[in-house]
């Protein structure tokens, strides 16, 4: 009896000092992992380089991101109904609205964030929160053509004949067409003037391309002149591409970049915590660096001056867009796209 | 007579000479564009480059600014090989069969065996996922090499049945007629004259599948991020120079790996003579 | 083992039938709407030609630059057969992603073609190619060529020299030769060669959208479309398995024709 209990007390102070050290050298794992998606490219490099160790060194919790464009993430998503291949989507309004009708989404509680008080005021909901806005409008080559001042140019030579166009599959696409069906009489249930128009000119045309091919068409000098936003002018720029960006004289796009988690998310605590690392004062203003570039959200962070805004504030002077009125016209668009365009 | 024909004959190899030269022209030119591309001074891919440098073959093997890269790689390398190797027994044990039997069934077996091929491998992907989340599994490595198998199958059985058509059914008589066993005959006749076809077969497959995008997209995870995948973000956002070195790196592995194989064959086949 | 493969393969083809049969986006209830939309719309019947007739064009050039290119080797020696072993290889070790930049910097308005063209004064203005099927069919084939050349190197090597010389002492000119000798014996790496092609290039999404450009439209980009950017899913479904059948019924014609002239040429 006596040796029996022996045992288990040295037993069970074995165990604790097990565990004990096991918390030492490993007090990461404790923390446990979240998977996000994050868009390719200049996304996935930055978050690798600035959100991963930042969420390691606060709240001790490691990052596996999974490069996907916001559609794809949605088309994962749906096809892997309740069992979602990663904990966070990150997306812009027009997939957002998709995922919300596919009900993608846990319920966002936004009292899980220690930030939400520096979100700008009407962008979280109860689907998700900002971490980054984006500002659309057209990006030239200086050295080959003019400053164009608003969307009515791009019609007109000597921009036509240069001009690269996109259709309604990505968001900035969507909201440049509807912007230039605006100038023709059109509006965000009206963009037959764009289409109008674009026969118009589309013999001068210079390439009706896919959205991942723009930037090679640019760079070669295929085409000189495209929609497009401040973030992809400036890491372009930054890359020796000869490119600036031009405000349309009827006022530039704006709309935000959203997280969500994932309905079904495996480590939803864990999901919460990486949206608050990315929207956290630190993370953001690293973010909004050079060769990254983002329009960060966080009202502490003081901008740049090469950002098409002097704070946050003036988000709501942009020209805005309701996704639950486009989205629902975006399949029908795009297949009368085609048919306008198809040689 | 023969001056007529000696005449047809320059007519003859000026046409194929032509016709065979610009298939080079085109088989080349654009790999030469991404080779000297890759080797530009400047932050981004253009061409012609303003400078040379191998400043981005430093970055793509520097395992700190390029790790997640290296990783996607060698994810990609694991499915494509494990897939061109099962591609191999499984497209030569179905080319054997289907030779064996050229019959209807023979027939709509075949074209079942191909179908993957014409089916676009995006609505396979999405499909595949669909089936896999009903089934309560999450995409695995393990799922994306089985996407990967059923969509390279067809390049190993094509090649291999095009040289099986080649075999001579008497010389499968005569060697069993001798007394050689199925497997003998299958080791001494069979098999060299449609090693050429598996081996074509095996390496188209594997190249399909390491520029696989489709099939990854849907099957692939965070965990088993895919190269093309990563290469294609890298390229639209940014013209990263280094999705141009990655195929640098791969055309002087290949060459090299060739040549060594090539060694290897050349001392087995003196060393048994 | 195979019958793993064909489940695998079955299943998820299974599952797209049963999508395809859904009248609405959200799958909600059974009908032939989506097929009726597909069948009945002089627009899609016309990208599904398109498509096919991609295919057909590209086989074509494939299988002759191919067939002169294979001349020529089995012509050279072992040295120059592994030169040439190794170029025609090499499109397929570089990725499809920076061959897209390729083709620009090749095809573009200001690229290297139009710099030879123009700076020879063959034209004043710059051609267009880029965007065009003719420049997508071009880059078609460079990718397509090893699947060409692969099959039919492999049967090509196997045909004895001393047939070819026979013909030619019998005092039969090359090109004789080349039609009675070389080309029946090399058909069927010439048919696998074709059937590769043309399976892989009427599928090949990327290329055809990003080299082809947004006003060529094949199926699948309209596939891409409708699964990825609008989830119409049936729809989607209806097109993938309308290009699998039409791709399968052209192999099947060209199969059946094959057989034919064979049966007449022993017969």
């Amino acid at each position: 009896m006596r040796s029996l209990n022996l045992d288990r007390r040295t037993f069970l102070g074995g165990a604790t000092a097990l565990a004990g050290s096991s918390a030492l050298s490993l007090p990461a794992r404790a923390a446990g992992d979240v998977v996000a998606a994050i868009y390719p490219g200049t996304w996935d490099e930055a978050f690798r380089s600035i959100v991963a160790p930042a969420l390691q060194e606060t709240k001790g919790v490691d990052l596996d991101l999974a490069p996907l464009y916001a559609v794809e993430q949605i088309a994962k998503a749906r096809a892997a109904r309740g069992l979602p291949p990663f904990d966070v989507f990150v997306l812009d309004p027009g997939p957002r609205a998709s995922g919300v009708e596919m009900d993608l989404y846990e319920p966002f509680d936004v009292s899980k964030l220690e930030n939400a008080s520096k979100l700008p005021e009407g962008f979280v909901d109860t689907f998700g929160a900002p971490v980054a806005a984006q500002v659309v409008g057209i990006a030239y080559n200086p050295s080959k053509l003019p400053k164009p001042s608003g969307w009515a140019d791009l019609f007109e030579e000597p921009f036509a004949s240069r001009l690269g166009l996109t259709g309604f599959q990505t968001t900035y696409g969507t909201t440049s067409l509807i912007e230039i069906a605006k100038i023709f009489g059109g509006s965000e249930t009206d963009v037959e003037p764009a289409f109008t128009k674009i026969k118009e000119i589309l013999p001068q045309i210079a390439a009706v391309a896919q959205p991942s091919a723009m930037a090679g068409l640019f760079q070669q000098g295929q085409i000189d002149v495209m929609y497009g936003n401040t973030q992809a002018v400036a890491t372009l720029k930054g890359r020796g591409v000869d490119i600036e960006f031009a405000m349309p004289e009827t006022g530039a796009i704006a709309f935000v970049t959203t997280m969500h988690v994932a309905k079904g998310a495996e480590n939803p605590a864990q999901a919460y915590q990486y949206i608050d690392t990315v929207v956290s004062a630190d993370v953001q203003s690293k973010l909004m660096q050079p060769p990254y570039n983002f329009i960060p959200v966080n009202s502490d962070v003081e901008l740049l001056a090469s950002l098409p805004m002097a704070s946050l504030d003036e988000l709501s002077t942009f020209v805005r867009h309701d996704w639950s009125v486009i989205n629902p016209q975006r399949a029908d668009w795009i297949e009368r796209f085609n048919r306008e365009v198809a040689v | 007579m023969v001056d007529r024909n000696r005449l047809e004959d320059v007519a003859y190899w000026l046409v194929v000479g032509g016709l065979g030269g610009l298939a080079l022209l085109i088989l080349t030119t654009p790999v030469v564009v991404v080779l000297v591309t890759s080797l530009t001074s400047e932050p981004s891919l253009q061409f012609p480059p303003p400078g040379l440098s191998l400043q981005w073959y430093a970055a793509l093997l520097d395992p700190e600014r390029s790790g997640h890269i290296h990783e996607a790689a060698l994810n990609s390398l694991k499915v494509a090989a494990w897939s061109a190797a099962l591609a191999m027994i499984v497209g030569t044990m179905a080319a054997l069969w289907l030779q064996r039997h050229p019959t209807a069934t023979g027939r709509t077996l075949d074209t079942v065996f191909m179908s993957p091929l014409v089916l676009p491998m995006l609505s396979f992907g999405l499909a595949a996922l669909i089936l896999i989340t009903l089934m309560r599994f999450r995409p695995s490595l393990m799922w994306l090499t089985a996407g990967h198998l059923v969509v390279v199958v067809p390049f190993v059985l094509r090649t291999t049945l095009a040289n099986l058509s080649q075999l001579d059914r008497a010389l499968l008589d005569s060697s069993r007629s001798l007394g050689a066993g199925p497997f003998y005959t299958f080791r001494r006749v069979t098999l060299p004259i449609i090693l050429p076809g598996i081996a074509a077969g095996t390496f188209l497959a594997f190249m399909a599948s390491i520029d696989n995008v489709p099939v990854s997209l849907f099957l692939s995870s965070a965990r088993t991020d895919m190269l093309p995948i990563r290469m294609w973000g890298m390229m639209e956002s940014s013209l990263d120079v280094r999705v141009a070195a990655a195929s640098g790196v791969l055309i002087v592995g290949a060459i090299v790996l060739l040549l060594v194989m090539d060694r290897l064959v050349g001392l087995t086949r003196r060393l048994s003579s | 083992m195979a019958l793993l493969f064909v489940g695998f393969f079955a299943a998820p083809l299974i599952v797209l039938v049963w999508v395809s049969l859904h009248a609405d986006q959200d799958m909600t209830r059974l009908g032939l709407d989506s097929w009726r939309k597909f069948l009945g719309d002089p627009f899609y019947l016309n990208v599904a030609f398109d498509t096919l007739l991609l295919g057909v064009k590209t086989v074509a050039g494939t299988a002759v630059l191919g067939m002169a290119l294979a001349l020529l080797y089995v012509e050279a020696g072992v040295r120059l057969r592994r030169v040439l072993l190794i170029i025609v290889v090499l499109p397929l070790l570089t990725s499809v992603v920076v061959r897209t930049f390729a083709w620009i910097v090749i095809l573009g308005r200001e690229g290297l073609v139009n710099q030879v063209v123009m700076g020879l004064g063959l034209s004043a203005t710059p051609l267009r190619l880029l965007q065009t099927e003719f420049g997508l069919i071009v880059a078609l084939m460079q990718i397509e060529l090893p699947l060409m050349m692969l099959p039919l190197l492999a049967v090509m090597n196997r045909i004895d020299p001393r047939l070819v010389d026979a013909s030619v002492a019998l005092g039969a000119s090359r090109l004789r030769t080349f039609v009675k000798v070389i080309l029946p014996l090399s058909l069927p790496g010439l048919a696998a060669g074709c059937l590769l092609v043309f399976a892989s290039s009427t599928a090949a999404f990327i290329s055809q959208s990003v080299i082809g450009g947004g006003r060529l439209i094949y199926m699948p980009l309209v596939i891409w479309q409708q699964s990825v950017v609008v989830y119409n899913w049936p729809f989607a479904a209806v097109v993938s398995l309308s290009l699998l059948v039409s791709v399968l019924a052209v192999i099947a014609l060209f199969g059946w024709l094959g057989r034919l002239s064979r049966g007449r040429i022993d017969g």
